[in-house]
């Protein structure tokens, strides 16, 4: 684990993605620059071109590995790291970009876009913890700076790995208990999905769409049912919404633990 | 000899480049996208109209709202809708906001070390610190109008078709208007040490293209301006050649069959009489004269841009605030959902062009043509030529690659949007 009395060296890996969660981190400002130095930086494209070293104490990665390439150095930086950090709905849950698996043919849809495919890769989008071991997701589009600061300084004075509470969106909403967008008919997913983010969208009259992924334990039936009572929404407008992040697979996978545990009991 | 750079740092998104030099002279100059295709476009098809300017942003964590926003001006234009003032105002402030973000980040903590030599911008830090804090403190202010607006420092959350859905608080827009002011002088500062730093000598003609508008510096609204001709951006979206080989996931670009350039020289460039007085000033003790054809007068020109926003976001915020009516809905309910638009801003590296059709407020097809898409062939053009930097023939290998990394970087390309 991180020793206290030697600086953690840390990286950062940038794969596909629109690199939001980088920036948010750099987004801290004098809190980032009192955080380098803190640490040492192993690899940290966006402030500098040094070669890679040999061990990180700590991985942070965001993005989608999508190119060969990228899927190398994804596995390179696991083997090289005690500690891999996925950030941002693209690393934890896929990302917009999986939304082309949802769609039937993908081959067909990067024909629309590329007239010439030859050498381009279009494979089946997979979050970070599909191809790799991941200690620790913080999840979130972009991620909230406020809870990945609070996490890693965590991590660093504890050694320990942060979890994050399994609570609801909906206890960290401005709107709770008066206006709560669901029940004016708007289609927030807040109730599935995982808090942590401070709740920002609601508190700008826009919908949670679930960009953290859901929590454990959900009851993911109830959610559509409100959706289709109050909100008037289709099947295929409900998909929509849980498609927007790639996290609809994630979504179904924890309402499957549910059903399971329920079975046991 | 053949010079090979592997995952450029310091720009946003992954790219390398390759060239080879026959005899004193650059041939095949190219640059290598390494990012996934994502396929925005594509996976845009068969939704609905107000979910597009949402997943768009997600195009790039740098410029998010110029496509938030440009992906609404296009819906809006498709439903010929006509915006309340107030919300086109807080959105040009948004706009302000996200180039003051976005510059800052390049100018200092992408660029500056290239003029120093130095590897890392760790050690830029420690050789500069208080610029360094300077530079964060100008940065946080451009954030914080985009969050004070946008409800988020990325991906914002309020803009909706026809306006906005929410209204800022009257408190925080009063004291960002003070923030531009205090923090005014410290951008001064970092243009004046940018205007005293030496620029590689390397002229190579080309077209200027941006935006242009009679009332302001052109950033949110006007028509194209390219060098000396104006025309909509209807018409220039419809005459650019889009084009794109095997195994390259980023299109490139032409217009009448040649390359042009897009970003801050080009808006300096076709705009500097509408700056404001400090960034005026500025460009005239820099000594620069146009036509000014040496794309590494990019980084100047954003460190001009730089106080022109921190000077113009004041302004537009006492627009706003002795028009400021918390009850008053900034959004307009569009009556036909179907059509055909263009929207046009000027993102920090350049004009960003959104094309869509839509049926019913479904998405039938879209097009995003963005700045760094734009560049790309007057770079690699640009490159082609590299021989006739100065003193090229003396550089070694080594070298040669670090103008290359310094040349690539002053266009601040962004790889993730050209790939979107």
């Amino acid at each position: 684990m991180v020793q206290r009395e030697k600086k953690p060296v840390i990286a950062i890996l940038s794969l596909t993605c629109c690199e939001g969660c980088q920036v948010s981190i750099f987004d801290l400002g004098e809190r980032f620059l009192e955080f380098l130095t803190k640490v040492n930086i192993g690899d940290f494209r966006l402030i500098e071109g040094l070669p890679d070293v040999k061990k990180y104490d700590i991985a942070i990665v965001e993005g989608t590995a999508i190119t060969k390439e990228q899927k190398k150095r994804l596995k390179i930086m696991r083997k090289k790291s005690k500690i891999l950090i996925a950030i941002g709905a693209c690393a934890c849950v896929g990302g917009p970009q999986e939304i082309k698996d949802y769609r039937g043919n993908k081959n067909k849809l990067i024909r629309q876009i590329y007239p010439n495919i030859r050498g381009i890769d279009n494979p089946k989008i997979k979050s970070v913890k599909e191809m790799v071991k991941v200690d620790l997701e913080i999840p979130g589009c972009p991620i909230n700076k406020e809870e990945f600061f609070k996490l890693i300084n965590e991590l660093l004075e504890t050694n320990k790995i942060p979890q994050i509470p399994q609570k609801p969106v909906c206890e960290e909403c401005v709107r709770k208990n008066k206006n709560c967008l669901l029940l004016l008919g708007k289609p927030c997913l807040g109730a599935i999905s995982l808090a942590g983010c401070g709740a920002p969208c609601p508190a700008s009259n826009f919908p949670c769409d679930g960009c953290r992924g859901p929590r454990k334990g959900i009851n993911l039936e109830a959610m559509k049912k409100s959706l289709m009572v109050k909100v008037r929404l289709s099947e295929k407008e409900i998909n929509f919404i849980l498609e927007r992040f790639g996290q609809k697979n994630e979504i179904i996978r924890a309402t499957k633990v549910q059903i399971s545990t329920n079975l046991q009991k | 000899m053949r010079i090979r750079i592997d995952h450029i740092a310091k720009i946003e998104g992954h790219a390398s480049f390759t060239a080879d030099i026959v005899r004193g002279d650059v041939r095949g100059a190219k640059i290598k996208i390494e990012e996934g295709a994502r396929l925005f476009e594509g996976i845009l098809r068969g939704r609905r109209d107000e979910e597009m300017p949402e997943i768009v942003s997600r195009i790039c964590g740098v410029c998010p709202v110029v496509h938030n926003l440009t992906a609404f001006k296009s819906l809006e234009n498709a439903y010929a809708l006509r915006l309340d003032e107030s919300a086109i105002l807080l959105r040009k402030l948004m706009m302000l906001g996200q180039i003051i973000s976005s510059h800052s980040l390049h100018l200092f903590f992408f660029s500056l070390s290239d003029f120093f030599g130095f590897k890392t911008d760790l050690e830029l830090i420690n050789a500069y610190p208080e610029k360094t804090h300077d530079a964060v403190k100008i940065r946080d202010v451009g954030n914080k109008i985009v969050e004070t607006i946008g409800g988020r420092a990325v991906h914002p959350l309020t803009p909706a078709i026809g306006g906005l859905r929410k209204i800022p608080d009257l408190d925080k827009l009063k004291q960002i208007s003070e923030d531009c002011k205090n923090i005014l002088p410290l951008a001064i500062k970092l243009g004046e040490f940018f205007i005293k730093l030496k620029y590689p000598d390397f002229p190579r003609k080309t077209a200027f293209v941006s935006l242009t508008n009679p009332n302001e510096y052109a950033i949110y609204e006007g028509e194209m301006k390219v060098d000396a001709r104006t025309m909509q951006p209807r018409d220039f979206f419809f005459q650019i050649k889009e084009f794109q080989s095997f195994d390259k996931v980023a299109k490139r670009t032409l217009f009448e069959e040649k390359t042009y350039m897009v970003g801050a020289l080009a808006r300096l460039h076709n705009n500097s009489e509408k700056l404001n007085p400090e960034a005026k000033k500025l460009l005239e003790k820099s000594g620069l004269k146009f036509p000014l054809y040496n794309p590494f007068y990019n980084i100047l020109a954003q460190a001009i841009e730089l106080i022109h926003c921190l000077e113009e976001s004041p302004g537009i915020l006492t627009q706003i605030i002795d028009k400021f009516d918390a009850n008053k809905k900034l959004s307009i309910e569009p009556i036909n959902r179907s059509g055909e638009g263009i929207g046009a801003i000027e993102a920090p590296r350049g004009t960003l062009f959104y094309n869509v059709k839509i049926r019913e407020g479904i998405i039938e097809d879209l097009n995003i043509i963005t700045p760094t898409a734009q560049n790309i062939a007057n770079l690699e053009a640009d490159l082609e030529e590299f021989e006739h930097i100065e003193g090229f023939k003396n550089l070694k290998r080594e070298e040669r690659a670090d103008k290359v990394k310094m040349l690539i970087r002053a266009y601040d390309p962004c790889v993730t949007c050209a790939v979107h």
